[in-house]
């Protein structure tokens, strides 16, 4: 099991109360193999196929401005049957629905592969920033954003959610080869909508944080350190060990007070 | 009437003005913006001048003092550290660094804090009301408050120092809100004003603005060419940070950036004729970048597509209510601001920054100047390597000082870049 598992089974829940809202929720099963993910797409997906940088007036639409509410992250798991391999499920509004508009963007990906593991967490997450690889479709360089922009001339072509998510799936598994199941989840139906997907945000930030952290310090280095200089040259070092047994240990004292205190 | 400190900076002012002269016979339209926030540096000039000779209140500042505040409570200002970086004081940096070494200041010390303290010591600064300074991001930094209060004429100057926590979580954001306001306590205090939440509310809601065109901009750098040297990020991190802090003529400066770099994008033209290295130096600009950054044009094709001063990751602030400003504020001030952002606490914002720029802008090398005062940073050099490797983009470590080209010679520094470029395969 990943630690990414239980919000898995959070997003359903997510999903099933904005469908309890009576919101408008559409899926879309896509195929799953790269090839056919991409046959037939309106607009080109590879590296530097983006056509460069979508200038204010070629906008079709923006979505994810701070204003209107932006929220994006990132999931794995080693367990495959739990990710519904080519499913998209919007809720809101389409593209083609929205010219000019500023809609607010929740966007989830799942990812799974029973070969997934620490060591692909870096690269999936950085492959969320797509930067040049889809074509009238541009991310901000905005950090802890996804606030992005559809160009006219690719909304014109037919550039959908639909067209967004598989060329998501084709960029990651072509990247991620031991990826056997992807899904993604598009909200953009109201920054009120977004609020549940913060706050699991929040926490897979945390899990996110701490993989990074362990990978890091796998590598000799400890990211949360003041001199974050290489653990294995530095005076420190017995102290920081010292330390860290003191609060292993003290969380380990105050588990067992609260075990005691709730029997 | 005579007040101490202000000789210099009447100098200052009259070669401003000169300058605005002389830049005004230029129609280009990027040079109309260089002489729109000449003329902002010198209206704040005049500000403290006319201030300090009415008796009326100012400040002086260390760095990233959530200065919307103090734009918001009316308050002239000016920044130590900002000093040195101003076109008048070039002439004098290298006389004033051996001053400093005279007067005892280690040279193992940030050059910049070195000329802020010596700046307060030569008595080239104006005393004020009051001095605000932020307890982080370097070792000079935390100490900068506590050698100019022991100047003569410094130590009856009130001093208040917000403190910075390590982290970016909830909690860190509520408690360096609460410094701030504890600032501006100490602030209506000390100077008689009294903070008008409607007006903190223009002055946020203006600055908000700002910060999306400075964004656009951004994107705009991503062009291939790059539609702009590095010298245009740096003018815009001093309207928003420094001299049109959420003003209106700080926001149609940035309309007009954006307009004119929309334009050069649209015709392909970029800031160099022919582009061929696209850089990105990872630390605020140097004080002789003029120099380096002719030759590595004319010799290299290379143009510094980012650096930390031109990166705009300014958080957005929700003006709804008194507590998302204040909120809003600790956040920009402590999550967003050049250096205190990529150093002050654990280097997952470095590691990301290094990403996201690289991949965004197209960067064919990083350059980690690895200036001496940045131990901090420096700290993270073995990080900053890996990261890059993973990308598989060259990272070259120089070692220098931003301020004083004698430290590595500029000779040294072509030769390091020249030999790295050519290693790398990149010439």
């Amino acid at each position: 099991m990943t630690l990414f598992d239980a919000y898995i089974k959070k997003l359903a829940d997510y999903q099933q109360e904005l469908r309890a809202k009576g919101r408008q929720v559409r899926e879309i099963y896509c195929p799953t193999e790269v090839s056919e993910l991409t046959e037939g797409l309106p607009v080109r997906v590879g590296s530097q196929d983006s056509g460069g940088i979508i200038l204010r007036g070629d906008t079709f639409l923006e979505l994810g401005n701070p204003e209107a509410g932006s929220c994006a992250f990132l999931m794995w798991t080693d367990k495959p049957p739990l990710i519904q391999d080519g499913k998209i499920t919007l809720i809101g509004p389409d593209i083609p629905e929205s010219p000019g508009a500023s809609l607010p963007f929740g966007q989830v990906l799942m990812v799974g592969g029973a070969g997934l593991g620490e060591g692909e967490h870096a690269l999936l997450e950085g492959n969320q920033f797509i930067a040049d690889q889809i074509e009238g479709y541009m991310i901000k360089s905005v950090s802890q954003l996804m606030w992005s922009r559809v160009s006219r001339d690719a909304a014109g072509k037919g550039f959908n959610f639909e067209t967004l998510g598989r060329a998501l799936m084709a960029i990651f598994k072509s990247a991620v080869p031991k990826i056997e199941a992807m899904e993604v989840i598009f909200v953009t139906s109201s920054k009120e909508d977004l609020q549940p997907l913060e706050n699991i945000d929040e926490q897979v930030r945390e899990i996110s944080h701490n993989i990074t952290r362990e990978i890091w310090q796998a590598k000799g280095y400890d990211i949360e350190c003041t001199l974050s200089w290489d653990c294995r040259s530095c005076e420190y070092k017995p102290v920081c060990d010292e330390i860290r047994e003191v609060v292993r240990v003290r969380k380990k004292k105050s588990k067992k007070t609260k075990t005691a205190a709730d029997s | 009437m005579t007040v101490k400190g202000l000789e210099r900076f009447k100098q200052d002012r009259d070669a401003l003005q000169f300058a605005v002269q002389g830049f005004e016979q230029s129609q280009s339209p990027e040079r109309q913006l260089t002489v729109a926030l000449v003329k902002a540096i010198l209206d704040n000039y005049n500000r403290i001048i006319a201030s300090a000779e009415e008796g009326k209140p100012f400040i002086a500042n260390s760095y990233a003092n959530a200065p919307e505040l103090l734009a918001a409570l009316n308050l002239p200002w000016y920044t130590l550290s900002q000093i040195p970086y101003l076109p008048t004081s070039e002439p004098y940096i290298l006389d004033e660094i051996d001053e400093a070494e005279r007067a005892g200041l280690g040279t193992d010390m940030c050059t910049l804090i070195r000329l802020g303290i010596n700046n307060v010591e030569a008595g080239r600064v104006p005393l004020p009301t009051a001095f605000i300074g932020l307890l982080s991001l370097c070792d000079g930094t935390n100490m900068l408050h506590q050698a100019i209060a022991h100047n003569k004429d410094w130590h009856n100057i009130p001093v208040f120092c917000t403190d910075a926590p390590y982290l970016e979580s909830e909690r860190s954001i509520d408690f360096h809100a609460d410094e701030l306001r504890r600032m501006v306590s100490f602030l209506e205090e000390h100077t008689g004003r009294t903070l008008d939440v409607d007006r903190l509310r223009e002055v946020i809601e203006e600055s908000n603005k700002q910060y999306e065109l400075w964004a656009e901009y951004n994107e705009l750098r991503r062009a291939v060419p790059c539609p702009h040297s590095a010298a245009k990020g740096s003018q815009a991190w001093s309207v928003a940070q420094n001299y049109m802090v959420g003003d209106r003529r700080g926001t149609e400066w940035f309309r007009q950036l954006v307009d004119i770099t929309e334009q050069r994008v649209s015709e392909g033209k970029g800031s160099i004729p022919n582009e061929k290295i696209r850089l990105f130096w990872f630390d605020i600009r140097a004080i002789w970048f003029p120099e380096v950054t002719e030759w590595l044009k004319a010799e290299w094709g290379v143009c510094i597509v980012m650096d930390m001063t031109g990166y705009a990751p300014y958080t957005l602030i929700d003006p709804s209510s008194e507590e998302s400003m204040f909120k809003g504020l600790a956040k920009r001030n402590l999550c967003d601001v050049p250096m205190v952002r990529q150093v002050r606490g654990t280097a997952d914002t470095l590691i990301n920054d290094l990403m996201m720029v690289v991949k965004d802008y197209k960067i064919d090398c990083v350059v980690w100047p690895a200036h001496m005062g940045h131990k901090d940073g420096a700290a993270s050099v073995g990080i900053m390597r890996e990261v890059c490797r993973d990308l598989g983009v060259p990272f070259l470590q120089i070692g220098l000082d931003l301020f004083d080209k004698r430290y590595t010679s500029m000779d040294e520094i072509k030769d390091r870049i020249s030999k790295f470029f050519t290693a790398m395969g990149l010439g």
